[in-house]
């Protein structure tokens, strides 16, 4: 029961969020004209005439005052109706919906790898001190969290596609593509990995594997330096503490003493740091999207960005804080879990 | 002469620690390789004029040969005459990485420092005044951290005008007052604070009698430092209020209270030489990555114009060939700018890992 309610009174914390952020992406927008705003809405390039950009401007309310706008704009949302989005060209809801399984799809490969190879190269590298281990590791930690994620992912493509001629750059191959819009493929989950495997057509799952890989990849080379430096820095605190030398000298085996007694006390800093990653790459990973043409959320905040397509960034946003509320709660609640001292108020 | 005595005697516990720091930083080849590169990148960017000689009266114009409508589409690989080759439009990429370095040091030490600026004015202020004020400050921090900060900046990039037309005078007015108002709230020396008082009023006055318009054009480069310098203000302010914070309720700070300090003393005097180094150690590391970020919006089109010498600018000149067979036979374009890119971030990150090792009291005794 405690949980539950904890749970709720966590969740309340959205609100001022959702509507601090809404606030602040409005008041930008107010930055420009009603008539740019307006030009979003009209597509034929021949349907410019003034009439017409005064006609959207008047039928959407670009006009009015900017907290008449907010609160039409928050009476909507409270309605379920999320606006329209230009750039993805349909509603909000269903583009975050349609957009969030290829970001997944990237996220699934990447994560695990980065967390539990980094957290164990991190440990290690902490047991190995200033031993060629440490070194190695640190050095390509440093390397890799100083690429730029871009250029990595346009090396790839150029040895995969362009050498070796493995997988192009896209979601899925063409004719794969053709095969999941014709009516035998449903779409149960989005993620053409798993609907692959329900539908019966196991190719469609290996051709969009394969395609995820190499953006996983790109992700796992650059983050995963993030994780190495703080469990590294905070295993090395845990073994300096009066604990691991009370158990080394009851003559405890070297290896109980790293996994049983330092590395519990090591995870707490690295669990709030995956929270953040995790969270951070849930809203997309816009440049390696971008890059492999993968038409993830990212991807779609950007392009909505530059098109200053209004519901799309503002459903974006919240969709954003509802993740970060989200994953913040769980890190919290594994907090207690894995340290029985730490209660949850 | 007893002055230069005592002047020497407070500096040597400070002249021991910088030497301590040296030693430090002499005995870790990594930091060592962080220095090396950062001065190469400095050589470069001094001799720039003598490595590739500007050809236009904007050095930051990246020179292309030949007239213009009979330029080739296609990127040429790297001959004697262009040593790293030319993109599309036959844009030297040679020269773009020479003066991309400048642009890259503008980016990366600019940005930082007048985040970092920001940060300490807004973190300092939210956590010595606390109440309301910490309040208020903090909960903006907070709304712009929650928000993805490429996004973000992709946003303020295109939100930002690109001609500004500001009221001079009514800015000077704003400024003085903001600063005057500040004294006294801070309870300065009351000489300063009614000296401060009397340029408001004379600014205020001077509104009437001479008004000053000025209009800015800005750049697209430009925008995106703003929008960086927005985007990376609020770590600073949240790590430097914790460490405010911490150090208020030290008794040296009630001394100085007692002795009638003023706060602005108390704050610039006691509490940001003890509260400093956690950010001056975040702000090394960031370097780094606000110079990847700013490259990146160059990669999404948002950055410098496309004759502008900056590195991510000509990457994202590759981006048409990215699905054809081609990217590999055009791979210089890419791959050249990339290293320059990589190498730079590289030096920093050594360098503000070194800088934490030295400077961080947690790690540097071990």
């Amino acid at each position: 029961m405690g949980l539950i309610t904890y749970v709720a009174r966590r969740l309340m914390f959205l609100i001022p969020v959702l509507l601090g952020v809404t606030v602040m992406i409005f008041a930008l927008t107010m930055f420009f004209s009603p008539t740019i705003r307006a030009l979003l809405y009209i597509r034929n390039p021949q349907m410019l005439t003034p009439e017409n950009i005064s006609s959207v401007i008047a039928r959407y309310h670009l006009n009015d005052p900017f907290y008449v706008q907010y609160f039409t704009w928050l009476g909507q949302i409270l309605q379920g109706n999320f606006g329209w989005s230009q750039t993805a060209n349909m509603p909000v809801l269903s583009a975050i919906i349609a957009k969030f399984p290829a970001t997944f799809e990237i996220i699934v490969f990447a994560a695990p790898v980065i967390i539990i190879l980094g957290l164990y190269l991190g440990i290690q590298s902490a047991v190995y001190k200033d031993k060629i281990f440490d070194h190695i590791t640190r050095s390509s930690a440093i390397i890799g969290w100083s690429l730029p994620s871009f250029w990595l992912g346009l090396i790839f493509i150029a040895i995969f596609y362009g050498l070796l001629g493995w997988v192009s750059p896209g979601r899925v191959s063409p004719e794969v593509q053709t095969f999941v819009n014709t009516p035998q493929f449903t779409r149960y989950t989005g993620l053409y990995i798993l609907d692959g495997m329900l539908n019966g057509q196991l190719w469609v799952s290996w051709d969009s594997f394969k395609h995820a890989i190499l953006p996983a990849l790109v992700i796992i080379i650059i983050d995963i330096a993030l994780i190495i430096r703080v469990s590294r820095s905070s295993m090395l605190e845990a073994l300096s503490k009066g604990y691991i030398v009370t158990a080394r000298a009851k003559g405890l085996a070297e290896k109980e003493v790293i996994n049983k007694h330092a590395r519990r006390n090591a995870l707490i800093p690295v669990i709030t740091l995956s929270g953040l990653l995790i969270g951070g790459l849930m809203t997309g990973v816009t440049i390696t999207e971008t890059v492999f043409g993968f038409g993830g959320l990212g991807n779609w905040a950007a392009t909505s960005a530059r098109m200053i397509d209004v519901p799309s960034v503002l459903g974006f946003a919240m969709f954003t804080a509802l993740v970060f509320v989200i994953t913040n709660l769980i890190v919290d609640i594994l907090y207690a879990y894995i340290d029985p001292r730490i209660r949850l108020v | 002469m007893t002055r230069w005595e005592d002047f020497k005697a407070s500096m040597r516990p400070k002249i021991k620690e910088w030497k301590f720091m040296f030693k430090r930083m002499r005995g870790s080849p990594l930091s060592l390789a962080g220095v090396a590169i950062i001065l190469a990148f400095v050589i470069i960017a001094v001799l720039a004029p003598v490595l590739a000689p500007p050809q236009h009266a904007d050095p930051f114009k990246i020179p292309r040969d030949g007239e213009v409508a009979k330029l080739s589409p296609e990127p040429t690989p790297p001959t004697m005459k262009h040593l790293f080759g030319t993109t599309d439009q036959q844009y030297d990429i040679y020269y773009a990485c020479i003066w991309g370095t400048i642009t890259a040091f503008r980016v990366g030490i600019t940005t930082i420092g007048i985040a970092l600026i920001l940060g300490v004015i807004i973190g300092v202020s939210a956590a010595y005044y606390g109440g309301i004020i910490d309040e208020v400050l903090m909960r903006f921090t907070d709304i712009i951290i929650a928000f993805p900060g490429l996004i973000l900046a992709m946003a303020l990039v295109i939100a930002i005008p690109a001609i500004f037309t500001v009221n001079l005078s009514i800015g000077l007015v704003v400024i003085f007052g903001l600063i005057a108002f500040s004294a006294l709230i801070m309870r300065t020396r009351i000489k300063i604070t009614v000296t401060l008082f009397i340029i408001f009023v004379a600014t205020i006055a001077s509104l009437f009698i001479y008004p000053l318009n000025m209009g800015f054009t800005i750049n697209n480069l430009d925008k995106v430092l703003i929008a960086l310098w927005i985007i990376g203000w609020p770590g600073y302010a949240r790590v430097i209020r914790g460490e405010v914070l911490r150090v208020k309720s030290e008794d040296y700070i009630e001394a100085a209270k007692a002795c009638g300090a003023s706060d602005l003393r108390i704050i610039i005097k006691h509490i940001l030489p003890n509260a400093i180094y956690p950010i001056l150690i975040m702000a090394s590391l960031d370097t780094g990555s606000i110079v990847l970020t700013a490259a990146a919006l160059s990669f999404l089109g948002l950055g410098a114009p496309p004759d502008y010498a900056d590195w991510g600018q000509i990457i994202q000149r590759s981006q048409p060939w990215i699905s054809s067979q081609h990217l590999l036979e055009f791979a210089h374009v890419f791959l050249i700018p990339g290293l320059f890119i990589f190498i730079f971030v590289l030096g920093w990150n050594l360098l503000g890992d070194a800088f934490r090792d030295v400077l961080d009291p947690t790690l540097r005794r071990r």
